[in-house]
């Protein structure tokens, strides 16, 4: 495990025991009512109101953010991706970077990227709020791979996916993005923009995070087909 | 009384003098993914607040969403049910499907400024009447006849947030 996680799971395992404790006091006294702990914003004499006396539970336990997943598709339809990501060490002739955390983000078949709608913050259901984002940690050999569906995309941008790399620690190493080959045989070209089809598409060349990457470093290699679903490899290099 | 359909808010505020543990768990890994988040629209180091990012960097009212990914699994814990608040005999009562996580405050240099509120929005409930302080509600879900009711008063954090 690595050292940060570690000392972290003992942080929590401090502060979970006492409550279990506290927990288990409770259960064995169900007849003292009103030893619920007031909620935060609770019942106060100035608003006197019966505190909740149910058997608490289930008992929270410590998840890791919904981010940590490799699939990342969340119901949401397009044509299979899979995208295979190696983090390297610029700092270190560019050799894998292990336990880096790398977290991808892209917009779905339509060009909607998953957040609150509108500008007004309205409520979201909790259920599939973060569709699309996902965070996964790399291997010995720097690698991270995700589960996803081709990118559809939107006014002034070419396709492209979301990068952003931290070392262990949690520090930013690297905010990029994945751009996607194209041309006759692309799978740019295959899945043809989705249902908007490719009428006023901007090309790696006019896109203005790309336009100026002539050595093509941006530029993933992609592979696959409609049916048999794309698969994305890229190399990005970090300082570490 | 005419009966109407209303939803309720709850607007849990969670900071550093929390005590419970689920409270807890949603405090630290909501600072934890702030401090993750915030340095995509922080790639210069120039803030140390969230204030500072809001009012000066494009963009970053997103971070009440990204920071949101953090506590997704802990709002699934609940099952549904919106925590603290009970009816009149002490039993949760309200179940959501809708939330929404603000930031109100934080500061990557220090956990104890992170300040932050989970609105829960009830699923829609019937008002037959208001008894006293108390107000008279049963599921819309409720079949007509014979129906099953909560009496409940709007206390501090609770709101009516819709009616028709």
């Amino acid at each position: 495990m690595e050292r940060k996680n570690f000392l972290r799971s003992l942080v929590i395992g401090a502060i979970s025991t006492p409550v279990i404790l506290e927990a288990c006091k409770k259960s064995s006294t169900t007849s003292s009512i009103g030893t619920t702990t007031t909620p935060t914003g609770g019942s106060s004499t100035a608003s006197c109101s019966v505190a909740p006396t149910e058997t608490e539970g289930p008992f929270p336990t410590h998840t890791p953010s919904s981010y940590v997943r490799s699939d990342i598709t969340d119901g949401k339809t397009g044509y299979k991706l899979t995208a295979k990501i190696v983090i390297g060490n610029s700092n270190n002739n560019c050799n894998p970077l292990a336990n880096a955390i790398v977290d991808i983000w892209h917009c779905d078949a339509e060009g909607n990227y998953s957040e609150y709608g509108g500008s007004g913050m309205q409520a979201t259901n909790y259920q599939s709020v973060h569709f699309l984002r996902g965070r996964q940690t790399t291997d010995t050999n720097g690698l991270v791979t995700f589960t996803s569906i081709f990118p559809g995309w939107y006014s002034g941008r070419a396709t492209h996916i979301h990068v952003h790399v931290y070392n262990a620690a949690g520090t930013s190493l690297k905010v990029t993005q994945i751009a996607f080959p194209e041309g006759t045989s692309s799978a740019v070209a295959a899945v043809n923009g989705y249902s908007k089809g490719m009428s006023g598409y901007t090309y790696n060349k006019s896109d203005n995070v790309f336009s100026d990457d002539s050595s093509g470093i941006e530029i993933a290699t992609v592979t696959g087909s409609t049916t048999a679903g794309f698969v994305l490899n890229m190399q990005i290099s970090v300082p570490a | 009384m005419e009966k109407r359909i209303i939803t309720l808010c709850y607007r849990k505020i969670i900071d550093i003098n929390c005590t419970k543990a689920w409270d807890k768990l949603v405090f630290e890994d909501s600072y934890q993914e702030f401090k993750l988040q915030a340095q995509f629209y922080n790639q210069d180091k120039k803030y140390n607040t969230f204030s500072e990012l809001i009012y000066n960097v494009k963009g970053s009212e997103k971070l009440h969403f990204l920071v949101s990914g953090a506590i997704i699994d802990y709002l699934r814990q609940l099952n549904d049910v919106i925590p603290e608040i009970a009816n009149n005999i002490g039993k949760p009562f309200l179940t959501f499907k809708q939330f929404k996580f603000e930031i109100i405050n934080s500061d990557l240099r220090n956990i104890d400024k992170h300040v932050i509120a989970i609105n829960f929005y009830s699923e829609p409930l019937i008002w037959h009447d208001t008894i006293a302080s108390y107000l008279l509600t049963s599921p819309l879900t409720a079949t007509e006849g014979d129906m099953l009711t909560d009496m409940f008063a709007i206390q501090p954090f609770l709101t009516i947030h819709s009616i028709k």
